[in-house]
């Protein structure tokens, strides 16, 4: 709800503006709640012209309601879903990423979380042959992985440099900067900027290197900024029909004796699946690119499925390693 | 462009005005002159100006991080990204066991993270990165100079200085079999004064002035383009001795992480930190891990640790982007960090001494 500015819609004048000014309304928030009968008098202004003047403002600003049955249809033509290129991770996630949603990667250090968003953007650019966005924040995103992992799908160089040009690197260190990036983003798609099809996937590598320096302590701006990013992943990926991904950490909750996933209770509501990479322990030397995926939350599948892959040759076809305990 | 004002670096005193004024997004203070702005919402007329070039994204004109934020800000394709990885080198430490399986040497560009028990080689490491960093372009180094941010006192000129000798002679050797004139001139270039002068030394007692250093780091690179090196010998030993409010050191390291990482990428270095091992109780066994927490284990980009093994060295490299884990010997020589001597002889040459002993007895009976 904005500012009362001149132009904002016909019939608000300099004159109107300064008298409710002189009210205390500034705001189109004030002018809907205000008692417009005792602003008519006070103002001298007519109180049909007030009544008029509120409607219109109120049809620009509110947000209309849509049937249950378009909404299904609008989803039904807009909603794609992207394999990640890995198969057992495609089972859990019932066929893949969704778009319209935001699915989180949780995992302590080394167990693959960057692997697996250089998977899906290599799967994603090379056999969906859409656009990728890759937001970096702690520096984990290294093209000669990217390339290792394209020159297991093809070895035509031409598709290879095809498939790079369609994933878009940006790199953001701070919180202020990723936002920046997503805002240029929705530019960018609202202009149609892009050459070759639209970004269908953002990846946001991490996003508690950038909130947890503010979260805790003294700092109050910090939950809301964490929201802030919240809200623009999310709206981000309903408005503009990507898939987001977002990487977390693990931490350890004192309390519970656990390990638990960062940012808190707040952020947690924030994804609509999470998925969780664990090491296998005593796996041995030629068990150690393995790692357990467990999903731990989401809308459609029932929690703790739990499936095997293996990091050291995510996307070729060797991909059902078995489970050591079944060695046993 | 629907962003709310909470989602700009604004200062909080100012930003509390605006949103009592019934500013809420940005959309609707772009529209306003400075003047007008300042005299609606009770703020002076720098402060309006300041405020309205944040909103734009504009470079503040006394901020010296400006070149920093809009190269951040650039996007590249992964294809550009590949082209200049290629056209990036590595630092490399003398050890090709090492270099090898971090992929031809310390990357530029990102964190790596050394871990180790006392005594195990962390510091010499650093120290041979220092003195390897500024191997010229045509024996295969990066031509740059070295930070090193001391806050443990373990850094001893002396060990350098036999470094950077036994460096050089190694490079003498190599440009003897090639006679080339670049060689020649390039090792003129290369001697103990030139060494020593590149490599820029800070000590820091405590977290205040570690922070405070690496707030100023920024402006010290811009002035030594040069820089692509920055090495903190001993991360730990701040953080754990005088700090006790955990959360607050959890923060802290946090936002020093990310300021490293952004340091390593808008000047082009590459940034070696290292870190001491505590001991975790974990189902009644007792492990040794890298201090400084769990969260710490996400800040670096690599992370090596080493260890002991009876008489040998091992470093192994336990989380990077592109490379496998794995294990190899190296071993710290009166020339510096090497390679471990080679299994196969060592073993016969034991096993020959073996024989030798168990010979005397038989010939003395």
């Amino acid at each position: 709800m904005g500012v009362l500015r001149v132009g904002l819609c016909p019939g608000l004048t300099e004159e109107i503006v300064q008298l409710l000014k002189g009210q205390r309304i500034k705001t189109v928030a004030d002018l809907a709640a205000a008692n417009l009968e005792e602003i008519a008098q006070k103002c001298g202004l007519s109180y049909k012209a007030l009544v008029a003047l509120r409607r219109v403002l109120l049809a620009q600003f509110s947000a209309f309601p849509l049937n249950g049955a378009d909404l299904y249809e609008e989803l039904k033509t807009s909603t794609a879903i992207l394999s990640t290129g890995i198969g057992s991770l495609d089972k859990l996630l019932d066929a893949g990423l969704y778009t319209g949603e935001v699915t989180e990667i949780v995992g302590g250090p080394g167990s693959g979380k960057t692997q697996v968003c250089l998977c899906v953007a290599a799967n994603v650019a090379y056999s969906l042959q859409q656009n990728v966005l890759y937001v970096d924040s702690s520096g984990g995103m290294t093209a000669s992985r990217l390339l290792q992992l394209l020159q297991a799908r093809t070895q035509d160089e031409e598709k290879q440099a095809g498939a790079l040009q369609r994933i878009q690197v940006a790199r953001a260190f701070d919180i202020f900067q990723m936002l920046d990036m997503l805002q240029d983003l929705r530019g960018a798609m609202a202009q149609q900027v892009t050459s070759s099809g639209t970004v269908k996937v953002v990846i946001v590598d991490s996003v508690t290197a950038v909130v947890a320096p503010l979260l805790g302590g003294q700092q109050r701006d910090g939950l809301a900024l964490m929201m802030q990013l919240a809200r623009e992943l999310k709206t981000l990926a309903r408005d503009l029909a990507v898939a987001v991904v977002v990487t977390n950490h693990l931490t350890w909750d004192r309390d519970g004796r656990r390990f638990k996933p960062a940012l808190g209770r707040s952020w947690s509501f924030v994804p609509s699946t999470r998925i969780l990479l664990d090491v296998i322990e005593g796996a041995g030397t030629l068990g150690r690119g393995q790692r357990t995926v467990c999903l731990t939350k989401s809308p459609r599948q029932p929690t703790g499925l739990k499936e095997v892959i293996d990091i050291w040759t995510l996307g070729t076809e060797e991909q059902r390693p078995e489970l050591p305990a079944k060695q046993t | 462009m629907q962003r709310e004002l909470v989602s700009f670096p604004l200062s909080p005193a100012v930003r509390v005005k605006l949103v009592a004024a019934g500013f809420q997004t940005a959309e609707d203070i772009l529209e306003v002159k400075p003047s007008e702005l300042s005299k609606e919402v009770g703020i002076s007329k720098e402060e309006a100006l300041e405020t309205l070039q944040i909103l734009r994204r504009e470079c503040l004109t006394d901020k010296p991080r400006c070149a920093g934020t809009s190269v951040a800000s650039k996007k590249y394709t992964a294809l550009e990204l590949l082209e200049q990885e290629h056209t990036q080198g590595f630092i490399i430490t003398f050890c090709s066991a090492l270099d090898n399986i971090l992929g031809g040497g310390i990357p530029l560009m990102k964190t790596t993270e050394v871990c180790g028990v006392p005594g195990v080689g962390k510091t010499q490491l650093c120290m041979q990165l220092a003195v390897d960093v500024q191997i010229p372009e045509c024996f295969g180094g990066v031509a740059g100079e070295a930070v090193f941010i001391d806050t443990e006192g373990s850094f001893m000129v002396d060990r350098v200085v036999t470094l950077a000798n036994a460096c050089i002679q190694h490079l003498h050797l190599i440009a003897g079999t090639h006679m080339d004139e670049e060689h020649q001139k390039a090792l003129e270039g290369f001697t103990l004064e030139n060494i020593l002068s590149h490599i820029y030394y800070f000590r820091c007692h405590d977290y205040t002035e570690l922070l405070a250093q690496v707030y100023l780091l920024p402006d010290f690179l811009s002035n030594h383009s040069k820089v692509q090196l920055v090495i903190i010998d001993g991360i730990a030993l701040p953080f754990r001795h005088d700090l006790d409010d955990l959360s607050l050191r959890t923060r802290l390291l946090n936002g020093l992480a990310q300021q490293m990482i952004s340091l390593a990428n808008d000047h082009r270095l590459a940034v070696i930190l290292t870190n001491q091992m505590t001991t975790k109780i974990d189902k009644n066994q007792a492990l040794l891990v890298p201090a400084l927490g769990e969260s710490w284990g996400h800040a670096a980009t690599i992370r090596l640790i080493f260890h002991w093994e009876q008489k040998q060295r091992f470093a192994t490299l336990y989380k990077s982007p592109s490379q496998k884990e794995s294990t190899i010997p190296f071993q710290i020589t009166p020339q510096g960090f090497r390679d471990a001597a080679v299994t196969a002889s060592s073993s016969q040459t034991s096993s020959s001494n073996l024989r030798k002993r168990s010979r005397e007895p038989e010939e003395g009976c």
